[in-house]
């Protein structure tokens, strides 16, 4: 009797040290203020992916069991608010509408390509970081792929307080902070979205696996000609001119 | 020995531990602050690697508004919103070369203005526990505790402030701080902590110097 009330408990306690060792961090909304550049007089629109709605990520940390970050919807809420400050007029497109029911110059895809982080204890030093790495597609009004671009962002801030919860969570929205600060002032340039706004594409320069925005499903795995990598440190000077 | 002697002399000093410091400013312009004028204290981008604490920063800020001649510091944070996406991390400029065209684009120069900011104070540097040493153990029984030992522990405070003058795009020069102290615990049962506050010495050490640089 007393071996079997043993083994009843047996994953109870086990349930209990596992959550124990595993924490859950709530990521904030960001607020990204209204940027010091002019509007790009191109209409938009953006479609935000179902995965943008409710992101979590999940990491095994050494020592720690298991680390769940969950950014809920504030990818939704800076893309929002990000091609809100940077275009004359945008239109969000949820992930099952189709955009050929709209009017727009240019059709902007975010996506989530990855997502790190680190704590103190991992590298040695008193801050927690976090990488984003973004993929930007545009498309132009008839659904050919204009460009498509990686933004890597990173945040960093010190522990405060024990728990180091409060120092994950700024990391994060820092990081996010990072790519609205590349997105604004590298976008245009690398985009040539501007372009867009006088008509689609020249058939000519299309990329071979043109495909309709509006019935984009997952990423290919060939990159297209036109993939970008950008990742610029400090001092940025006169890039949006 | 020499130890020894040190932690009497602390001791006796005050129940403190031993700090040194230098601070010293290298001026290359004339400075001044006018009455509607404030500064802003920045920290240097990590992403050039710049730990500096934002309790330092913090700190500094205090420092330089205290006091009946305290100077108008605008919370950095506001002034980083105020001017986004232009003084992230990322985006800071590097140099005053970059000022110049940075008051060009729309909006910076008047939220300057509206700000009063006329100097941009960077901030690098940070606090780091160079040595330590000693040995503590502490024991707990049906009877009572009690620690028996000793345990020292060296920290270094290097931090540079760079002043830049909005009004002339120029660097009107550095204040730097280099602040040491040894913190003591001995304990004879009861530990005694006799902590040096390295960290607070060079922010206070720093922000009066940084205060006698901009006002002159």
């Amino acid at each position: 009797m007393t071996n079997r009330l043993r083994l009843a408990l047996l994953p109870g306690i086990a349930a209990s040290i596992l959550a124990g060792c595993s924490s859950t961090v709530a990521i904030d909304m960001p607020t990204i203020p209204e940027p010091r550049v002019e509007k790009i007089p191109v209409d938009v629109a953006v479609r935000i992916p179902a995965e943008f709605y409710n992101f979590v990520h999940t990491e095994d940390v050494l020592g720690k069991s298991k680390q769940t970050i969950e950014l809920g919807a504030s990818n939704a809420n800076f893309f929002r608010q990000l091609f809100g400050h940077m275009f004359e007029s945008t239109i969000i497109l949820g992930p099952d509408d189709d955009a050929r029911d709209y009017q727009f110059d240019a059709l902007i895809e975010p996506s989530i390509e990855g997502f790190e982080f680190s704590t103190p204890g991992q590298t040695q030093s008193n801050a927690y970081s976090v990488w984003i790495r973004y993929r930007m597609n545009v498309f132009d009004r008839v659904g050919n792929r204009a460009s498509s671009w990686t933004v890597s962002a990173y945040g960093k801030s010190q522990k405060m307080g024990l728990t180091g919860t409060d120092s994950l969570r700024r990391a994060a929205v820092l990081a996010m902070r990072d790519a609205a600060a590349l997105i604004i002032i590298q976008f245009e340039k690398v985009s040539k979205i501007r372009d867009l706004a006088d008509g689609p594409l020249d058939p000519a320069s299309v990329e071979p696996e043109t495909r309709l925005a509006g019935t984009m499903a997952e990423p290919e795995d060939e990159e297209p000609a036109s993939v970008i990598g950008v990742f610029a440190i400090g001092g940025i000077d006169d890039v949006a001119e | 020995m020499l130890r020894s002697s040190l932690l009497v002399t602390c001791t006796t000093l005050g129940l403190g531990g031993c700090v040194t410091s230098h601070v010293e400013d290298a001026r290359e312009t004339v400075t001044g602050l006018n009455a509607g004028e404030s500064v802003v204290i920045m920290a240097k981008s990590y992403h050039g690697g710049n730990e500096t604490e934002s309790d330092y920063i913090t700190c500094v800020e205090k420092a330089l508004r205290g006091g009946s001649d305290g100077i108008d510091v605008i919370p950095r944070q506001r002034f980083v919103d105020r001017l986004f996406p232009w003084f992230e991390p990322r985006t800071v400029p590097a140099d005053t070369k970059g000022l110049p065209a940075l008051m060009k684009r729309p909006g910076v120069r008047q939220a300057v203005e509206e700000l009063g900011v006329r100097y941009i104070v960077w901030l690098d540097g940070d606090t780091e526990r160079v040595a330590e040493g000693g040995s503590l153990s502490c024991a707990a029984g049906p009877g009572g505790g009690g620690c028996f030992g000793f345990a020292w522990w060296q920290n270094d405070a290097d931090y540079e402030a760079t002043v830049w003058d909005l009004d002339d795009f120029e660097s009107a020069g550095s204040v730097t701080a280099d602040v040491s102290g040894t913190s003591f615990l001995p304990a004879l049962v009861v530990p005694i902590p006799l902590i040096a506050r390295t960290q607070t010495k060079a922010c206070k050490g720093l922000a009066s110097q940084l205060h006698s640089f901009i006002v002159q």
